[in-house]
């Protein structure tokens, strides 16, 4: 179980139980998790909350969700933590979870969240010389150069990328 | 746990854009230097865009690294431009084989954040589309994995029936494959008479044409010695590799959403979950096989108790008014033209909500911030973590063997890559 040292806040949204930690203590805090029967790490993922107007104020603009599952008494818990800083930094989990690796990957590609001790850490589903990460927020949608446009002029300046 | 990784993708190292093939200078087992050849993207026993880094040694794989992203669409991004109820349609196309179980997960989660319970007919319209699409996904990768393995008639078949399934979705939805039919609040449209009337038509023939497929390839000595053995997943592997569907529950793991999580009340039919020991290519095979069979009982059941009733949940603000009242009523005016041009607003909050799909865990994480867009869409698709085994599980056989293995993975490219 995780120590209550480490919680930081605990909830229900929506009928499913959440814990948030501290950054630095997400590697502690899931091992421990694991240890208790929550083996099956079911996604890993980022939430960017800028100008996420939802709540007064939020304790980092990148918000990491870990959900487990425990396939013998079927529980579930959300882990939760909140990142700054460009690039946002933490500990990579993939030797607790070993499907955390391209779910990690992923995560760096989309959001450019660095995972320490990542044996891997490359793009993986945009092109390895792709510059931005598409799923922040101040990405634009539409922001990739449409060649075939009737706009000639438009394609041939292609937008600035975040 | 170690092993199940170690094994595998230690040090690939990295490959140069557009190089198909490199020599390495290790020495293989046979005397032979490793050869390091591109498998894909556009290879077509790779169901889609996948390409394959493959160290050989002779003709027997001794490093696989998937490079996937080929078949990227941004779904996620897309979702967060779109008003709730217009995500629906996006849903469809990240596992384009299966919509159904892509739009059932968004509309739980939905539903969830909602708060909203469907009523006991919409949840078994969507249990009757969500197995339907279960046999005709199944009958896909039953139909391409055999022409793989030499069984051209597997094809032929398999689509047959894949057909009529597409005549129901047509029939009840208006499209052929990308229904949309599951929306939060319920569901498109009822049932019509014609289509009721083709899902029994459907339930009593399917169990002779299974059977028929059986008689082609259960027993068939090719087939067999094509599978047997071959990508063996133990169990232990399987479970730490994040494996769900079919994967895990040929490997010998009676683990099934249906039963283990129930949704959309899959508590009140009876079914087994199909499961092997083989834990490979034929214990795969054998569990779609019987899969096949119990979503036909499951269809004959929702068929013959179908509850009567409304398909949609009695909210204005959440689905459009019937319409008939829009002649009569000025609310219901008004209503549709607030639903269509700002949409609604769902509480702050985030959920998670899962079903089982014929691939295995097909999931949708949502974020609201109580705007009428959401704030993040996720899909934890099935294909996705099921293709991370496949070294595990092509690791030291042949090349021709791969190919099975991949079929048997039973990934979709859509849904890998969203």
């Amino acid at each position: 179980m995780i120590a209550d040292s480490l919680i930081v806040e605990k909830g229900v949204s929506a009928g499913d139980a959440w814990v948030s930690v501290a950054p630095d203590s997400i590697h502690t805090a899931l091992s421990g998790l694991r240890d208790d029967g929550y083996r099956l790490l079911v996604f890993l993922t980022c939430v960017d909350h800028l100008a996420d107007s939802s709540k007064p104020t939020w304790p980092g603009r990148y918000e990491l969700v870990y959900q487990l599952r425990n396939m013998e008494t079927r529980e579930q818990i959300r882990v939760r933590t909140f990142l700054d800083g460009d690039p946002p930094r933490i500990d990579s989990v993939h030797d607790l979870f070993p499907p955390a690796n391209w779910d990690e990957r992923e995560t760096y590609d989309m959001f450019g969240v660095v995972f320490t001790n990542h044996p891997d850490l490359t793009r993986i589903l945009m092109p390895d010389d792709w510059v931005g990460h598409p799923l922040r927020r101040d990405y634009p949608v539409g922001g990739e150069v449409v060649e075939f446009s009737e706009e000639h002029e438009v394609w041939q300046t292609p937008p600035p990328r975040a | 746990m170690a092993d199940a990784t170690a094994e595998g993708m230690t040090d690939t190292g990295t490959i140069g854009q557009g190089v198909t093939v490199s020599r390495s200078g290790e020495q293989g087992a046979f005397g032979g230097e490793l050869l390091t050849i591109n498998f894909g993207p556009h290879h077509p026993s790779t169901h889609g865009v996948l390409r394959l880094i493959v160290d050989l040694d002779g003709e027997q794989v001794r490093r696989l690294k998937p490079v996937i992203g080929y078949l990227h669409t941004g779904i996620e991004k897309q979702a967060e431009a779109l008003r709730w109820q217009q995500v629906v349609v996006v849903t469809d196309r990240h596992d384009y084989l299966s919509p159904p179980f892509n739009n059932l997960s968004y509309a739980l989660a939905v539903e969830k954040l909602l708060g909203v319970d469907v009523p006991p007919r919409a949840d078994a319209l969507r249990v009757i589309m969500c197995e339907l699409t279960r046999i005709s996904s199944h009958l896909v990768w039953l139909g391409t994995s055999g022409i793989e393995l030499g069984a051209s008639t597997m094809l032929m078949y398999c689509f047959r029936e894949r057909d009529t399934i597409l005549d129901m979705n047509e029939e009840i939805s208006g499209f052929r494959m990308h229904t949309s039919f599951i929306r939060p609040g319920g569901v498109l449209a009822d049932a019509t008479p014609r289509f009721l009337d083709m899902l029994d038509r459907f339930c009593n023939a399917m169990p002779a044409n299974i059977d028929e497929y059986e008689a082609l390839l259960t027993m068939n000595p090719i087939f067999r010695s094509r599978t047997i053995g071959i990508g063996r997943l133990p169990a232990e592997d399987a479970k730490v590799l994040g494996a769900t569907g079919p994967m895990l529950r040929g490997s010998g793991v009676a683990w099934d959403l249906r039963k283990a999580m129930p949704y959309s009340g899959y508590e009140n039919y009876d079914f087994e979950i199909a499961t092997s020991d083989l834990s490979d290519c034929y214990g795969r095979y054998l569990v779609r096989i019987k899969e096949m069979r119990e979503s036909v009982k499951i269809l004959r059941q929702a068929l013959d108790r179908l509850p009567d009733g409304p398909v949609n949940i009695d909210d204005r603000k959440v689905l459009p008014p019937p319409r008939e009242e829009l002649e009569t009523s000025m609310e219901a005016v008004i209503h549709h033209f607030k639903l269509f041009t700002e949409g609604y607003t769902v509480p702050v909050g985030d959920a998670y909500a899962a079903v089982e799909s014929g691939r295995g865990e097909n999931g949708c994480y949502v974020v609201s911030d109580g705007t009428h867009k959401p704030r993040r869409v996720k899909f934890r698709s099935a294909s996705f973590v099921n293709l991370q085994p496949l070294e595990r599980m092509a690791l030291n056989h042949m090349v021709a063997d791969m190919v099975a293995i991949i079929g048997s993975a039973d990934t979709v490219l859509g849904d890998v890559d969203r």
